[in-house]
């Protein structure tokens, strides 16, 4: 590490300097894709599929054609047979021999102005015959079930996926001997909890902008999560070598998942190669809704058995997951959900299995927090349960069981970051735990803890310094609104001890930026902020090694000095970057450009100690923890419950911005709190009822209360960019249970059932009043 | 597309195209170069295009063009103070009210009127005023304290 | 100066003149629910008759008769707070402020609203616990018709090609009324899951008068003005409310929809009519 210095001394780490962006987008002047423009351009449009399940046999396309403006229509004939996914290459850039979900991509239309694109998209027939439709992963992996995928063995998987007919993927991590330690349990409680689909809802809808270069080169430029991924899946869907692909990206209004992999991209630069024109495609809110992807439905059993006096022995947790038409990112989800089902705890003895079907939906994938609070909110209810059960309060039960310092995590891996306990304790005390606890009014609290992973693959950073001694820093990584810009910024800046108005942060572009696998997994800050140090500290030893000649020293007698020097230390001789810019430029060595690649690579399971079958990754991530105290209301007429406050405690490693770590905090409850007592996407038979902000409701202002307590804790991670590890998803994961737990504590009703809506309150507390 | 229609716009008279079903919206974002406004749900709903049509707010993606001819329009563009940051817009920035930047166009709108109608606003005051535009980022907080903030200077 | 099509009246006359021309033409008035749907393309209109210059569709005045006419183009943001509306009145401006959000309740009016009707919005069930009349013009000239006739199904009116709402009546409020508007939504401002709109006054220890409307839980409000009747000089108590909410949840029809199930909002009626009621009461006796 460059510096070894304590929060309180250090230079730009640990500061909550306003995002490097806030200007451009306070003035309504930030570029989002729909905001992208090219000379000559055109305008994309699609027409999506009637049915969840048919044989395509023909199409018509002379009507559309013949529309005024329209330059081009595309239909799955006009497309090779090559196939994308992150896990199972199965997905296509469109529809071709066969529809799997409603609203499905079949054709596509470029013409002169987006109104006669959508107009003629319409205009085009297609022929299809319907087949049988699974709309479940019960009904999916039945016996004699329609198959989705027929030719599903042929597949490429980039793991062992244990795949067949329906079941896409199926994942089973176990330690110790669960069967036999039930007998040793005073108590066993088991049940069965559901999940809903939520949409993500980031309030920029996915589109995309493709132009074919004179030489056949591709420039594209869309709303993502990663320009990289991009890259791969539309070579990959159209048979392309990545070389002809240029990624970009401008302004992302948010991601939480939906933009990580493909969305329109590979239908945009299908027809940019077949007009040899520029053509944007926006996509409609609606269409957004019912073609891009959406946090997967769980059902999951969950069964767990204590000691009287607490000490937990076992738990086993049997999880199916609907996976939608498209694998997608679903095998990973279901391999995290798996590894994360027996929570920030120590059990001698655990089992953890569960299976991801293909069924006629749109396709389920990444979503902040990747399989995590479907299996927190089962857990950590279950948990609460079993506190009652046993008269211990909530909190101690939970401090009795969570890891300790030096425990590994389920399937094995080490923990050297750990701040759990200390995130109960806080929380305990900022939400005032005990005296609520005990005042059984109106309200009622709930405590929930988790952890989470942060890491993840591969990542690189270039610093390069300029003429005039200040910096660019490239990275690869999208910033999504969440402030990873800002954050790299001032790792740089605490590496290269210079202020941050000296380092410009590059926009990513695949011709241009190290690998970066993206914005996801809770990952910039730690593996990114690791490639920045490491590309900062090549840096530095190359200033070092000119500063040395210009100072007549030797480099290892050298140090950085605030504001961009290099002083022999102990003396005041020293050396501005400005001349070793200048030395380096025009006369010795050459330009300085530090850098740095690593591959996140400590192992997920330890084979000595867990047993696991079909995982999707073997390297995850560190872990990051969180406790939180939700309290709600509960309307004893409707059975509405309102959210009245929060209270976090949250290890971050060490908080590189803590003003944006707040933010992190205040936006993932918020978004945690909608999936929890409303957000829900509805599907009548194979179409989905509410595609529309009308219809599908997302937290305002009257939703969310303004009193969020946030306590960020920091026990630094020893490999993390000045000791910090991620902080994006774990916010949301605790957000369900700790509602659900508040909601029984104040009603006296156990929901296992999300989201927690008035009727379902309501029925409880009836049910209640005649037992 | 349309006839040439000429449009009050953050003082200045600007000209456009504008057919019988051409929004407010379409008209600033696509013509008029002002693209703070952003189309999120075109329904009205998400506040993202929130403008002031005569001293009312309203949702760009909800006016018609042709109806809106004769009416003093002003987006967050007309807020900014020559094309620097007004006050209230600076407090977006200094109290971290922003992530992804799809909604702080609106929100400022929708906040610049709240302030006219209540210059020191209490935290549920900014809640109701801003109750119709949507953040999916922030939790709303930073973007109350950023409104109060304004007001207590 | 503007695109063919495109119509800015200044009066009531011509407004129904250019309707009558046209079987597709349009209205628009503050643009919350037709541009809504013209976005959609659930409507083309090939013409549009702008309101914003008709005088007259922007007042509100009592008219000769006693009754309060609310002119179509009023907003629903000058509605919540219309003095003119008191007492058991006051249920109108009480749904008014309860529609969406402050924007939409700048740009949209009470006469747009009415047209549209959703089952789901708040106008309806306010107007018919009021027993408000709807006036329309037409080239055939004006007509009035009372709420219970004017929503006749699922978004389906009593307004025929060619009409106008140019004002919604309102009977003054009995003496000494109050009035409760109860809705029960997923988030603030969503179209209502179910809601309750209560006008009662007493006399003593009697009930002289009650109107009860319910909405959200069938094609269009619900009012069962025999048993509200029947009410009238009892002294309204637990058992009389339990009797009125019985029926008014027999009387239902509601369905499962993306808001909430059938059996829900079945279940939810008597809570909220006696929660409503009850309030009601409190109002009375406390003089508020």
């Amino acid at each position: 590490m460059v510096a070894e210095k304590t929060t309180n001394e250090m230079y730009q780490v640990g500061k909550s300097i306003p995002k490097v962006d806030a200007r451009e987008k306070v003035l309504g002047r930030a570029q989002y894709i729909a905001e992208l423009t090219r000379p000559n351009m055109l305008f994309g449009a699609m027409l999506q599929s009637p049915y969840a399940h048919a044989r395509i046999i023909a199409y018509d396309t002379t009507a559309a054609e013949k529309v005024t403006g329209v330059k081009c229509v595309l239909t799955g004939d006009d497309f090779e047979d090559h196939k994308m996914g992150p896990f199972i290459k199965d997905e296509g850039a469109i529809a071709k021999g066969k529809v799997r979900y409603m609203g499905e991509p079949v054709a596509c239309v470029a013409a002169e102005d987006e109104e006669t694109a959508r107009a003629a998209a319409l205009l085009i027939n297609v022929e299809y015959e319907e087949l049988p439709t699974v709309l479940s992963p019960e009904a999916a992996l039945e016996a004699g079930a329609a198959v989705l995928h027929e030719d599903l063995a042929d597949y490429f998987k980039v793991f062992e996926a244990i795949a067949e007919n329906n079941l896409m993927s199926y994942t089973e991590i176990s330690e110790g001997d669960v069967d036999k330690a039930w007998d040793e349990c005073d108590l066993i409680v088991e049940n069965v909890y559901e999940t809903q689909a939520q949409n993500h809802l980031s309030l920029e809808p996915c589109g995309a902008l493709a132009e074919v270069e004179p030489d056949g080169l591709i420039n594209l430029w869309s709303a993502n999560q990663s320009v990289f991924r991009v890259q791969a899946n539309v070579c990959e869907c159209l048979g392309l070598p990545m070389s002809r692909v240029r990624s970009m990206t401008p302004k992302v209004g948010a991601g939480f998942g939906n933009k990580m992999e493909a969305h329109i991209q590979p239908l945009c630069v299908a027809l940019a190669l077949a007009t040899k024109r520029p053509v944007k495609m926006i996509l409609s809110r609606e269409e957004d809704f019912e073609t891009v992807r959406a946090r997967h439905p769980f059902k999951i059993r969950c069964k767990t058995g204590v000691k009287k006096d607490g000490t937990f022995v076992a738990r086993e947790v049997e999880l199916l997951l609907d996976g939608g038409a498209f694998a997608d990112d679903s095998p990973g989800v279901l391999g995290n959900a798996t590894l994360m089902s027996v929570g920030p705890y120590h059990f001698p003895h655990a089992k953890a299995f569960g299976k991801v079907a293909y069924t006629n939906h749109l396709r389920f994938a990444a979503f902040r927090g990747f399989g995590n609070p479907q299996v927190t909110f089962a857990g950590e209810a279950q948990i609460n349960d079993i506190a009652d059960k046993l008269g211990i309060d909530p909190i101690d039960l939970r401090l009795k069981n969570v890891l300790a310092k030096g425990q590994q995590w389920f399937g094995g891996q080490k923990v050297d970051s750990n701040g759990i306990y200390e995130c109960l304790e806080k929380v305990r005390v900022s939400s005032d735990w005990d005296n609520k606890r005990k005042n059984s009014g109106e309200n009622g609290i709930g405590i929930s803890v988790a952890g989470h992973i942060s890491g993840l693959l591969a990542t690189g950073a270039i610093v390069r310094m300029l003429e005039d001694g200040t910096f660019v820093l490239n990275t690869g990584a999208t910033d999504i609104g969440q402030g990873s810009d800002t954050v790299l910024t001032q790792i740089c800046a605490e590496a290269l001890q210079i202020p941050i108005d000296r380092i410009r942060t590059a926009t990513p572009d695949t011709d241009a930026s190290p690998y970066n696998w993206g914005t996801t997994a809770s990952r910039v800050t730690y593996t990114t902020g690791r490639a920045v140090v490491g590309a900062a500290e090549d840096a530095v030893r190359q200033i070092k090694d000119y500063a040395a000649i210009v100072l007549e020293s030797l480099a290892d007698d050298l140090e950085l000095r605030e504001g961009g020097m290099v002083g022999i230390k102990g003396a005041n001789k020293e050396v501005s970057f400005f001349e070793i810019a200048a030395m380096t430029h025009w006369g010795v060595g050459g330009p300085i450009v530090g850098s740095h690649t690593l591959v996140f690579d400590q192992s997920t399971i330890d084979p000595k100690r867990a047993v696991a079958k079909g995982m999707p990754f073997t390297n995850i991530g560190v872990f990051t923890f969180a406790a939180m105290v939700s309290e709600v209301a509960i309307n004893q007429v409707t059975g509405k419950a309102s959210a009245e406050g929060a209270w976090y405690a949250v290890d971050v490693g060490q908080a590189i911005n803590p003003g944006l770590v707040e933010g992190q905090i205040d936006g993932g409850y918020a978004q945690g709190l909608g999936y929890a007592l409303f957000e829900e996407m509805i599907w009548d038979d194979g179409r989905l009822a509410n595609p529309t902000l009308m219809d599908y409701k997302v937290p305002g202002t009257a939703e969310v209360p303004y009193d969020i307590d946030t306590t960020i804790v920091e026990h630094p991670e020893p490999d993390g960019p000045f000791g910090a590890k991620g902080v994006g998803e774990i916010t949301l994961v605790t957000v369900p249970a700790s509602i659900c737990n508040a909601i029984t504590h104040a009603s006296g009703v156990r929901l296992r059932k999300m989201p927690f809506s008035p009727e379902r309150v309501l029925n409880g507390i009836i049910e209640n009043e005649i037992t | 597309m349309g006839e040439t229609i000429s449009l009050n716009l953050n003082g200045e008279v600007r000209e456009a195209k504008a057919g019988l079903t051409t929004t407010l919206l379409e008209v600033i974002r696509d013509q008029l170069g002002l693209t703070g406004a952003k189309k999120g749900c075109n329904q009205g709903v998400c506040g993202a295009c929130t403008v002031s049509i005569d001293g009312k707010l309203a949702r760009a993606c909800l006016s018609l063009a042709v109806n809106s001819v004769g009416r003093e329009i002003t987006t967050n563009e007309g807020l900014t103070e020559d094309g620097e940051p007004s006050a209230l817009q600076q407090s977006f920035i200094d109290n971290g009210a922003v992530q992804c930047g799809f909604c702080t166009s609106g929100m400022i709108v929708s906040s610049h009127a709240l302030l006219q109608d209540i210059p020191n606003p209490s935290i549920d005051e900014v809640r109701d005023g801003l109750s119709g535009n949507v953040c999916r980022c922030s939790g709303y907080r930073k973007i109350i304290d950023a409104v109060r903030g304004v007001a207590r200077g | 100066m503007t695109e063919a099509g495109y119509f800015d009246p200044v009066s009531v006359d011509e407004v129904v003149a250019l309707l009558a021309a046209d079987d597709e033409a349009k209205c628009v008035a503050g643009g919350a629910s037709l541009v809504a749907m013209m976005n959609a393309r659930l409507v083309e209109p090939s013409r549009l008759v702008s309101l914003r210059h008709v005088e007259e569709l922007k007042k509100i005045e009592t008219a000769e008769d006693g009754w309060l006419q609310i002119g179509a183009l009023v907003r629903h943001c000058d509605v919540a707070i219309a003095d003119e509306l008191a007492d058991g009145n006051q249920i109108l401006s009480q749904a008014a402020s309860l529609i969406a959000n402050p924007v939409i309740r700048d740009m949209g009016t009470i006469g747009g609203s009415v047209g549209h009707f959703d089952p789901a919005a708040d106008y309806p069930v306010a107007l018919s616990a009021l027993g408000a009349e709807i006036e329309i013009a037409s080239e055939k000239g004006r007509r009035r018709i009372p709420v219970s006739n004017f929503f006749v199904d699922w978004y389906e009116t009593a307004l025929e090609p060619g009409d106008l709402i140019t004002c919604i009546r309102v009977p003054p409020p009995p003496t000494g009324s109050t009035g409760i508007y109860e809705k029960l939504a997923k988030v603030k401002g969503d179209l209502g899951i179910a809601m309750v709109a209560v006008i009662m006054a007493m006399q003593g220890d009697a009930v002289s008068h009650l109107a009860v409307s319910v909405g959200g839980c069938g094609p269009k409000p619900i009012r069962l003005p025999e048993a509200e009747q029947a009410l009238i000089g009892g002294s309204i108590d637990e058992a009389a409310i339990q009797d009125l909410v019985g029926k008014l949840s027999t009387a239902s029809d509601p369905v499962d929809d993306v808001r909430a199930s059938a059996a829900y909002r079945k279940l939810l009626i008597p809570r909220l009519v006696a929660q409503a009621i009850g309030q009601a009461k409190v109002n009375l006796r406390d003089g508020s």
